[in-house]
């Protein structure tokens, strides 16, 4: 790696090599701070609070320009409902999530755990009680949003023993989450996305209802979204019995269509539920995916 | 379709090759984890039916692009394709028409030679795998080489005789027919005469028939036609092309110029014969020369012999003797005893008809038995009709004959006539025996215009040993037949009046006849063969392979 390069924006592959979880992820959210001006979070309040000290990434509209001027030190204003902000990381660990399309390459549960950890620490930064479930067909892993110093550790370790899990009934996950999170907050689900869409949507979009900020990341492997093989392969499902017999020269071109046309009816249901949406293969630098969930 | 390199075809056995790459291909393909099956699921669904029709189509196109390589190597010759560059084994029949006609002079050339070059043209293009034969006038079938046709085609010369067109057609026809090559090929070279031409269209069938094609204009023409002797005058019929001019006809009898007239075709002449002795003689009948020489003379026989003297029988029957009168008082027997007519045999010579009496059968069998014969009377037979040989008996075939003797034991040569197949009347020895008596009781016969004519042959010529002057075809000639020193008949050679007249017939009429193809004189020589002409396809076939490879490309490209 060059020296002074922002892990944020290396291959994750590259990224990942650096060290486990924690420091990858440390490092991207170094880099990721150092490329922002402002914070990325607001709250919904705008009742003020409390001061407290200028970090990187704080937005400079909340600067307390009197305090600079006073005391030459940078505090900002921080609000009711922005220091009780709670997020919750929804992680999918089903054996869908296990696979990589090349070697080398991140699986989507490696990815999906380092974009977690980033974006915890992302959030817990900035005082934000941040809590992770992983989940597969049932809830594996919860804990429960802290602010509280070691909560990121926690979560770093609760991605590191959360095993790869077996099939996705995500609706049913959901549904348990929806149960959990009594306290509005921010809900981030990092998925394949590889299950039902209307019984997942119901659930998102009864938390949404619960008035959560909805964030759904479906995240792919290139491989799912460019068809590439042997002139003819059967394909065998991770999550069933399930094969299929194609060849993917042939299969190609209506299958990119079909993938497309997947992500444009989650980006449009989302929409229509106002819940954000943002599509994110594994081959792109966490600095690009957090900026999207930013 | 034939190919110059059939081994090649073995290589047909590849186009199996896409169908088992694709079903191997099917039943063993690797095994991969995927995520995303749904969405192949998904996407191989909506496309299943396309991609089913591709395949097929990719299949389809590399079979038959490995099909159009292999037999493209192998260079297949197709009839009747692109430039011949040869012609498929054909069985091929010349029909060479060398009758008389053919022997004319058209602009100081003969017919005929004009012919043969046409038939060389035929030899010419046969290939090793034909097989020629070569049919003329004479009615012989030959099959040879080209070399050995040739040499017959140079041969061959105008004959007397008169060539039956359509017959000579179909019976190449036939010969073609029963070949086993692909190509059957009947090629007629002929003047294209119209009387040549006789009987229903030939039906040519899968045999494919190429005629020369016939000159329009008839070459003027006179011949003299089959002579006759009536008494003491001879019939010269003129024969020829109608509308021709006249010429000088000059009879010569005896080595003596009898007559010299002015003759065209469609006049008969008769002509008084000066009295001559007893004897055989001959004469000669010549036209003026024209275009065609072989028809200008006919030679003719006369026979001068002494009325038979004649004696009847009482039991002979009024019939017998009432013709007895009638033929001597027309000078053609006299009374005397060289025939007797009796049921009894009895003279030098002795004509027996059946007697009625049972009772004196047995005696009569004894008596020719002791003049040397072997035939004898036996038991009543059958009725029926007369059946005769020869041309002497002319005018009694069919006469009906209710009642008659079997006639036995005798040589079979000397049946003159029968009925039912068994002997009626014999010649045996001095004898002659008559299964019937002569009287309308036993055969109609007596009733007849023919009896008298009949009675006049038994006693002139029969009881002579004569046989009568006869007539074939032939190059004008005169052949006696003698027996020890006497001169018993005559045949008389002269070519076919028939092919005197050269009135073509028209192309269309040519062609329906002998169910043929016609072809000009020019372009004879190109229409032979051409029914079973074969070009190399494979130059196309290539061609072919390329679209398809370009088809395959296009449909693998565009389809993916």
């Amino acid at each position: 790696m060059p020296p002074g390069s922002r892990l944020d924006l290396l291959d994750p592959r590259e990224v990942a090599q650096l060290g486990g979880l924690e420091i990858a992820a440390a490092g991207v959210v170094e880099g990721f701070l150092a490329g922002l001006h402002r914070s990325p979070f607001r709250g919904f309040s705008v009742e003020f609070t409390e001061h407290r000290a200028y970090q990187p990434g704080d937005e400079l509209r909340y600067l307390d320009w009197r305090i600079l001027a006073r005391t030459d030190r940078p505090y900002v204003k921080q609000f009711e409902e922005e220091t009780n902000l709670r997020a919750m990381i929804l992680v999918d660990v089903s054996r869908s999530m296990a696979w990589s399309g090349a070697p080398g390459r991140l699986t989507k549960r490696a990815y999906a755990d380092r974009l977690a950890a980033a974006l915890s620490l992302l959030l817990l930064r900035q005082r934000d009680a941040t809590g992770l479930i992983t989940f597969d067909e049932t809830l594996r892993q919860i804990i429960p949003a802290r602010v509280k110093s070691g909560q990121w550790h926690r979560i770093v370790r609760g991605l590191i023993e959360t095993p790869d899990g077996q099939g996705t009934a995500a609706e049913e996950a959901l549904r348990q989450v929806t149960a959990r999170l009594a306290r509005r907050g921010m809900v981030f689900l990092i998925s394949d996305l590889l299950f039902d869409r209307d019984l997942a949507l119901t659930a998102l979009r009864y938390l949404r209802h619960r008035g959560h900020q909805v964030t759904v990341l479906h995240l792919m492997d290139p491989a799912e979204v460019e068809l590439e093989g042997p002139p003819e392969v059967r394909y065998q499902d991770l999550e069933s019995t399930g094969s299929v017999v194609v060849r993917p020269r042939e299969l190609a071109r209506t299958y990119r269509e079909t993938v497309r046309r997947e992500i444009a009816a989650w980006r449009s249901a989302c929409r229509r539920h106002e819940i954000a949406y943002h599509h994110i293969t594994t081959d792109q630098p966490f600095g690009v995916a957090l900026r999207r969930l930013t | 379709m034939t190919f110059l390199h059939p081994l090649a075809l073995l290589g047909l056995a590849a186009v199996g090759v896409p169908a088992l790459l694709h079903l191997r291909q099917r039943r063993l393909p690797p095994v991969l984890d995927f995520p995303a099956v749904r969405y192949l699921a998904d996407a191989e669904r909506r496309t299943a039916k396309r991609l089913r029709l591709r395949h097929l189509l990719l299949l389809l196109l590399r079979t038959l692009l490995i099909a159009a390589v292999v037999i493209a190597a192998a260079r297949p010759q197709v009839r009747g394709w692109g430039r011949a560059t040869g012609h498929e084994p054909t069985a091929a029949v010349i029909v060479l028409d060398n009758s008389l006609s053919s022997g004319v002079l058209v602009d100081g050339r003969r017919v005929l030679d004009g012919l043969a070059t046409a038939a060389h043209a035929v030899t010419a293009r046969a290939g090793s795998g034909d097989r020629l034969w070569l049919l003329l006038a004479d009615g012989v079938v030959r099959r040879g080489t080209p070399a050995e046709l040739d040499a017959a085609i140079d041969g061959a010369r105008p004959e007397a005789d008169h060539l039956d067109l359509s017959a000579a057609v179909r019976r190449a026809v036939a010969i073609a027919s029963g070949a086993t090559l692909p190509g059957k090929e009947v090629d007629v070279i002929s003047d294209g005469q119209a009387k040549a031409l006789s009987g229903p269209p030939v039906p040519a069938g899968a045999v494919r028939v190429i005629a020369l094609e016939p000159k329009n204009a008839g070459v003027p023409n006179r011949g003299v036609g089959d002579l006759r002797i009536v008494d003491t005058r001879l019939l010269v019929p003129v024969v020829g092309t109608p509308g021709g001019k006249a010429g000088t006809l000059t009879v010569t009898f005896r080595d003596r110029v009898v007559s010299r007239v002015l003759a065209a075709a469609g006049d008969t002449l008769a002509v008084a014969l000066p009295a001559a002795p007893v004897g055989w003689w001959s004469g000669a009948v010549d036209l003026e020369a024209d275009e065609l020489r072989g028809d200008d003379r006919r030679l003719f026989v006369q026979r001068v012999h002494p009325p038979a003297r004649v004696a009847v029988g009482k039991d002979a029957g009024p019939f017998v003797a009432a013709a007895i009168d009638v033929l001597r008082d027309a000078g053609r027997i006299a009374t005397g005893n060289d025939v007797t007519i009796a049921a009894f045999p009895a003279g030098r010579f002795a004509v027996v008809p059946a007697t009625g009496d049972p009772a004196s059968v047995g005696a009569v069998n004894r008596a020719l038995g002791l003049r040397g014969g072997h035939w004898r009377f036996g038991l009543p037979a059958t009725p029926g009709r007369l059946a005769v040989r020869g041309a002497v008996l002319n005018g009694l075939g069919g006469v009906p004959v209710g009642r008659r003797l079997g006639l036995t034991g005798g040589d079979p040569a000397g049946v003159l006539a029968t009925v039912n197949g068994s002997p009626w009347l014999v010649r045996d020895g001095s004898s002659l025996l008559i299964g019937s008596a002569l009287d309308t009781g036993w055969t109609t016969l007596p009733a007849t215009p023919s009896f008298v004519p009949f009675i006049d042959a038994l006693v002139n010529v029969l009881a002579q040993g004569e046989a009568p002057v006869s007539d074939t075809v032939g190059a004008p000639a005169i052949l006696f037949r003698t027996s020890g020193r006497d001169t018993t008949g005559a045949l008389v050679e002269g070519p076919d009046p028939s092919e005197s007249d050269l009135t073509p017939a028209s192309a269309a009429e040519y062609a329906r006849a002998l169910g043929a193809e016609t072809a000009s004189a020019s372009s004879f020589g190109d229409a032979v063969f051409t029914g079973s002409a074969r070009g190399d396809a494979g130059g196309l076939l290539l061609i072919l392979a390329l679209v398809l490879a370009a088809l395959e490309w296009t449909v693998a490209m565009t389809t993916r």
